[in-house]
């Protein structure tokens, strides 16, 4: 299997610049998920590594070859497209065969892969009929299959479960892990959403604004996020994000906000002073807090909350503090109410710091 | 167990069906009652479906392709037979011309980007504008003394040599003279219906065929093509009919040998000798584009690219 490759890859639409300088580097066999907003150039990737855009700048290399110049049939991938994009007017079997058709195999190879790959999928019964008399999970299946049954050393996914409905979407992804297992291939798979991101990937990519922002295993990014935007970005819900002032008292750094003042831990002070900052961004995950109402203050919030969102063994509480909206998560048994001031404990070890300028986390 | 769910009709709903197909599909079976009588039947004014049928009609109609002399006929007067198979040639040879360019015209116009291809778009339909008698003047004269191959010429003297006949080779007369105007006619139209059907491929089906291998062609053939064809059905009947019904041009470009059926009923109008001859020709000439439209109305399925992407 190739290792694939991107050098500074910049895509420009006229004048406009949507890519800026794109470097990734992708082990072999490695599940990369590129995720972020719409419009953050995710899916142009995508598409220039499948040959499908132009690369106005950088190179894309496949193994030792520098595939930006060539045809997509020439590179060795498979892809599955958003919208599925299944021939109407060929049955199942005749969708999933296209390719090894064009390559002119040996009918019964066709034959036999085809089959391998349907039942598979779970598709077996289905390989006569056409797209449109399927539904959208089975279709979404063809798309897989036909993906699969080229041989190719790359898979490209666009977004392939945005289309299906939120039950189906949970299936197909558990669907895709266990898939992801038995199949050693590349895959690059792009998608908007942060679950499916840090369910399926190896590597997550987080893009935002044609930057890469940060990349690294699921729970790196989820633990240490480099930046504001990929601490916002990944886990549900959203981190919260407070204006701090840092002010040191007794050999303990201070974070003090409307109605609090938090104690940081010495790992994350030092840090802080490193940077000799007096403002800050303080970002805590509202799973970090817990209801601890003997909780000291320099170890909790007080919260007044606002709207209780119960979904089921979990709550989700928006509560007021000081002006600004913190959002929590609890356990659904802890007794609340709606307008009441709780105190909240937090763990030192979700908290996080982020210059206000750059956006940088310290 | 459908029946229970449906409303019952009111009869004189059953009854306007029944008036409406009487009056669509009446003539034409009025017509091919007819072509089958002989002329004392048809007038005798009986006008029943009771008669000995014949189709000694259709030998005068066609007597001159016939490979053998119809009794009741000494000389065979009208040549319908050979203009029958120039209109079908000229109808289908250039249904044919006109698809071929009018899809990868559109498909280009669709899918490409280039300079002026919205003004060139545009300018197919204005071609259209122009009624085909403004276009017989200029077109006659440049069929017939423009653009020829000189008779001592090497193409030219071959084609002589081949074919026969005198002076220098010019398009006036020949089959292939009517089939470019007709092409030329028609292709504006039929560039403009299939854009509006190419515009509905979904474009990552072409996407997904070139990922999986699929060149411009094989994309073209093996993709685009099978899911517009409603649309070349559509444009096929409308060309054919056009081709298969046109007096003016025609009339002014074929000589002899190549004149279309129109051309042969307006020329010998006066002789055509007794009706059933005439039935017999309209049911002849009724019967290619009934065929035709047939056989291509088969290809118009609704909902073609259902199942494609999600909708």
């Amino acid at each position: 299997m190739p290792r694939i490759r991107l050098e500074g890859l910049v895509k420009r639409y006229g004048a406009v610049e949507v890519l800026h300088g794109i470097d990734l580097d992708m082990a072999e066999h490695e599940f990369t998920v590129l995720v972020g907003p719409s419009g953050c150039g995710k899916s142009t990737t995508l598409r220039m590594i499948a040959g499908l855009e132009s690369v106005s700048g950088g190179e894309i290399w496949m193994g030792d070859r520098e595939v930006a110049a060539l045809d997509p049939k020439d590179r060795d991938i498979a892809m599955v497209f958003q919208d599925y994009a299944l021939y109407p007017h060929m049955n199942v079997a005749r969708n999933m065969s296209f390719s090894l058709r064009l390559q002119k195999r040996p009918q019964a190879e066709i034959d036999k892969r085809v089959r391998e790959v349907a039942e598979m999928l779970g598709l077996s019964a289905f390989l006569d009929r056409k797209p449109g008399e399927l539904s959208g999970g089975q279709r979404q299946r063809v798309a897989m299959g036909r993906a699969l049954c080229r041989d190719a050393s790359t898979f490209l996914f666009d977004e392939p479960l945005s289309n299906l409905d939120a039950k189906l979407r949970g299936q197909m992804r558990a669907e895709l892990a266990v898939m992801r297992q038995t199949v050693k291939k590349n895959m690059i798979y792009v998608t908007h959403d942060q679950i499916e991101a840090m369910t399926l990937a190896d590597r997550i990519v987080v893009m935002h604004g044609g930057h890469i922002q940060q990349q690294g295993t699921p729970s790196e990014l989820f633990r240490r996020p480099a930046n504001k935007f990929v601490a916002g970005f990944l886990g549900a819900p959203p981190m919260n994000f407070l204006e701090v002032d840092l002010s040191e008292e007794g050999g303990v750094l201070r974070a003090t906000g409307r109605g609090f003042a938090l104690a940081l831990p010495e790992a994350l002070a030092d840090r802080a002073r490193g940077a000799a900052m007096r403002k800050a961004t303080l970002g805590i995950r509202p799973s970090d807090l817990d209801f601890a109402p003997a909780a000291t203050t320099d170890r909790a919030l007080d919260l007044r909350v606002v709207v209780s969102e119960y979904v089921g063994a979990q709550s989700v509480l928006i509560c007021d503090c000081g002006g600004a909206r913190v959002t929590v998560e609890i356990k659904s048994e802890t007794p609340v109410a709606l307008g009441e001031t709780l105190r909240f404990g937090v763990r030192p070890e979700g908290l996080h710091l982020f210059d206000p300028e750059t956006e940088r986390a310290l | 167990m459908a029946a229970p769910t449906h409303d019952r009709q009111n009869p004189a709903f059953f009854a306007l069906i029944a008036v409406l197909i009487f009056m669509s599909v009446g003539p034409v079976l009025l017509l091919l009652a007819n072509s089958l009588k002989l002329d004392v039947d048809i007038t005798s004014g009986a006008g029943g479906l009771l008669f000995m049928p014949t189709i000694r009609n259709y030998e005068t109609a066609l007597c001159d392709i016939l490979w053998y002399q119809p009794e009741h006929l000494r000389f065979c007067q009208i040549r319908f037979g050979g203009a029958f198979i120039n209109s079908i040639i000229i109808a289908l040879v250039s249904t044919a011309l006109t698809l071929i360019m009018g899809t990868m015209a559109a498909y280009a116009l669709v899918r490409f980007r280039f300079m002026g291809r919205d003004s060139l778009s545009l300018s197919t339909l204005a071609v259209r504008m122009i009624p085909p008698a403004v276009l017989l003047v200029p077109v006659f004269g440049l069929w017939n003394n423009a653009f020829c191959l000189d008779r001592d010429g090497l193409v030219g003297g071959m084609i002589r040599e081949i074919f026969g006949g005198r002076g220098d080779v010019c398009l006036a007369g020949t089959h292939s003279g009517i089939i470019l105007i007709y092409v030329a006619m028609n292709l504006p139209f039929v560039i403009w219906i299939l854009q509006s059907f190419i515009v509905q491929v979904p474009y990552s089906l072409e996407e997904a065929a070139r990922v999986d291998g699929a060149g411009p062609f094989q994309t073209f053939f093996l993709v685009v093509l099978p899911l517009i064809k409603p649309g070349l059905a559509a444009a096929a009947i409308f060309t054919f009919r056009i081709a298969w019904n046109e007096y003016l041009l025609a009339s002014a470009l074929a000589d002899r040998n190549t004149m279309t059926v129109p051309i042969l009923i307006v020329n010998n109008a006066s002789e055509f000798d007794g009706l059933g001859t005439i039935f017999a020709t309209g049911m002849l000439l009724a019967i290619p584009p009934i065929l035709f439209t047939l056989f291509a109305s088969r290809q118009i399925i609704t909902g073609m690219t259902a199942g494609a992407v999600k909708g």
